[in-house]
């Protein structure tokens, strides 16, 4: 079980390049188009290794380097960690990176994008500890290795909780109705627009875990059950590119009243209700 | 054929087009013509841009930006120049405000002809450009056509008296200085 989790934490940048891949051809089938290939991500990453990377200042490049490798270090800690709560916050801390780093440049778009990002976090972090928090009230550990080994169906005690997450993941993975920090429209790309090269690469591949990331928590509402984890996820995954085609984008203020008012409570709700029904009943 | 041919990312420069070949380049990304089964992203940021597309003659109000933008492209890049007016400036040459074609800033390596180009045409061209592009390493200097004749000479009195030569930094602030003089002057000069 442990070398599984290992595994994956390890390959996550490969695993994340593929699910990418796949999106990209999902969602040109949805636009009646016939897409690139599956493994159109690995040839990006191959060209951008051949391009002569245009330095903003060296703060700015270490940052996005910083951004990779944090974000790879926080899901490797979220899989094989011992606690939960220790993934989550690696992951903001990840986050965080990004955000220094477009400050730290003179274009307005970077800046801009950089504010939005901080609203995202604002949005979803607070959900994610709910998450964690439901998580364990079903399962009864932090580790996640013990929660992928729970018998039961953690999804029967937290349906409310496990929409509130599908969604919040538009948000998580910058997805349209919730794209606001990379708006290709309007701020080219928010905080990764002064990257290039080698460095805009590593942004690139960063996002690719984030993929793997979210789908790693879709699976801990299935417990030991992977099969049920691996059609959930598949369920959630076209949901969600189906979210991304057929919405536009909201404005940051409908974002956070959407998140605080509405998901927030709505979990809140489910774990009230279960905490009750455990302890007090 | 090579893995880097396999993912151009485009950004497409209107430099006071009439907006038809625009569309038509658009339409290549549509369900029709689908240039992402190439790999081909409509990217609008210079920095990670391989294929720089303009249309339109460069009217005197763009071109500083034109120039800005190929600037900011980094290396290896090419230039496909769509429709008439990009190529020698079309039914608009030797008007007042244009300045008949992009060829005139910027080396061009493609021209698409045609008013407005059509779709079919736009593919070809740029696969015509992605040959070009192949050849091209991430050391190949290029120097802006404005600026040629100026740098010629400037390389050729450094190397006279035996000063090393940065060429990279003799176009930037050859560039930088003309885009200053350029924004500065007043509007239709």
């Amino acid at each position: 079980m442990a070398w599984i989790l290992k595994t994956i934490a390890f390959l996550s940048p490969i695993i994340g390049g593929f699910i990418y891949g796949f999106e990209r051809i999902v969602r040109a089938r949805m636009q009646n188009r016939q897409g690139p290939p599956l493994l159109q991500p690995f040839y990006d990453f191959v060209k951008l290794l051949q391009k002569r990377p245009i330095q903003v200042h060296s703060f700015h490049s270490m940052m996005g380097i910083a951004f990779f490798f944090a974000t790879w270090f926080a899901l490797s800690a979220f899989l094989c960690g011992p606690n939960i709560l220790v993934g989550l916050f690696l992951h903001i801390l990840a986050m965080a990176f990004f955000i220094i780093g477009g400050f730290s440049v003179l274009s307005p778009y970077s800046v801009m994008g950089s504010l939005r990002e901080i609203v995202h976090l604002m949005a979803v972090e607070p959900l994610l500890i709910l998450l964690a928090v439901g998580l364990f009230l079903v399962t009864g550990t932090w580790s996640v290795e013990e929660m992928f080994k729970y018998p039961g169906i953690p999804l029967v005690y937290l349906p409310l909780v496990f929409i509130a997450f599908v969604l919040a993941i538009p948000a998580i993975l910058k997805k349209s109705p919730f794209d606001i920090s990379e708006a290709h429209q309007e701020i080219i790309g928010g905080p990764e627009v002064d990257y290039s090269g080698f460095f805009y690469e590593a942004i690139y591949t960063a996002k690719w875990i984030e993929y793997v990331f979210v789908f790693a928590i879709v699976f801990l509402f299935t417990g030991a059950n992977w099969w049920l984890g691996l059609a959930l996820s598949l369920i959630v995954f076209i949901f969600v590119n189906a979210l991304d085609n057929s919405t536009c984008r909201t404005t940051f203020h409908q974002m956070i009243k959407f998140a605080w008012f509405f998901l927030l409570p709505l979990a809140a709700l489910n774990i009230f209700v279960l905490a009750l029904w455990r302890y007090v009943l | 054929m090579s893995i880097r041919k396999k993912s151009p990312w485009i950004l497409h420069y209107n430099c006071g087009s009439c907006n038809g070949c625009d569309i038509e380049i658009l339409a290549c990304t549509g369900p029709k013509y689908d240039v992402e089964r190439f790999g081909i992203i409509n990217k609008g940021n210079p920095k990670q841009a391989d294929i720089l597309v303009v249309t339109g003659p460069v009217t005197k109000r763009t071109r500083a930006r034109l120039l800005r933008l190929y600037m900011q492209m980094p290396e290896p890049k090419v230039v496909v120049a769509v429709g008439a007016c990009a190529c020698t400036g079309g039914v608009f040459r030797h008007m007042y405000n244009v300045e008949n074609g992009v060829d005139r800033y910027i080396p061009v390596d493609v021209y698409v002809p045609g008013c407005a180009a059509r779709p079919e045409n736009i593919l070809k061209g740029i696969a015509l450009a992605l040959e070009i592009w192949e050849k091209k390493t991430k050391d190949t200097i290029e120097i802006p056509t404005v600026i040629k004749k100026e740098y010629e000479k400037i390389v050729a009195k450094m190397l006279m008296h035996g000063q090393v030569v940065d060429r990279r930094k003799i176009i930037y602030d050859l560039v930088s200085k003309y885009i200053q003089r350029k924004l500065e002057t007043p509007k239709c000069d």
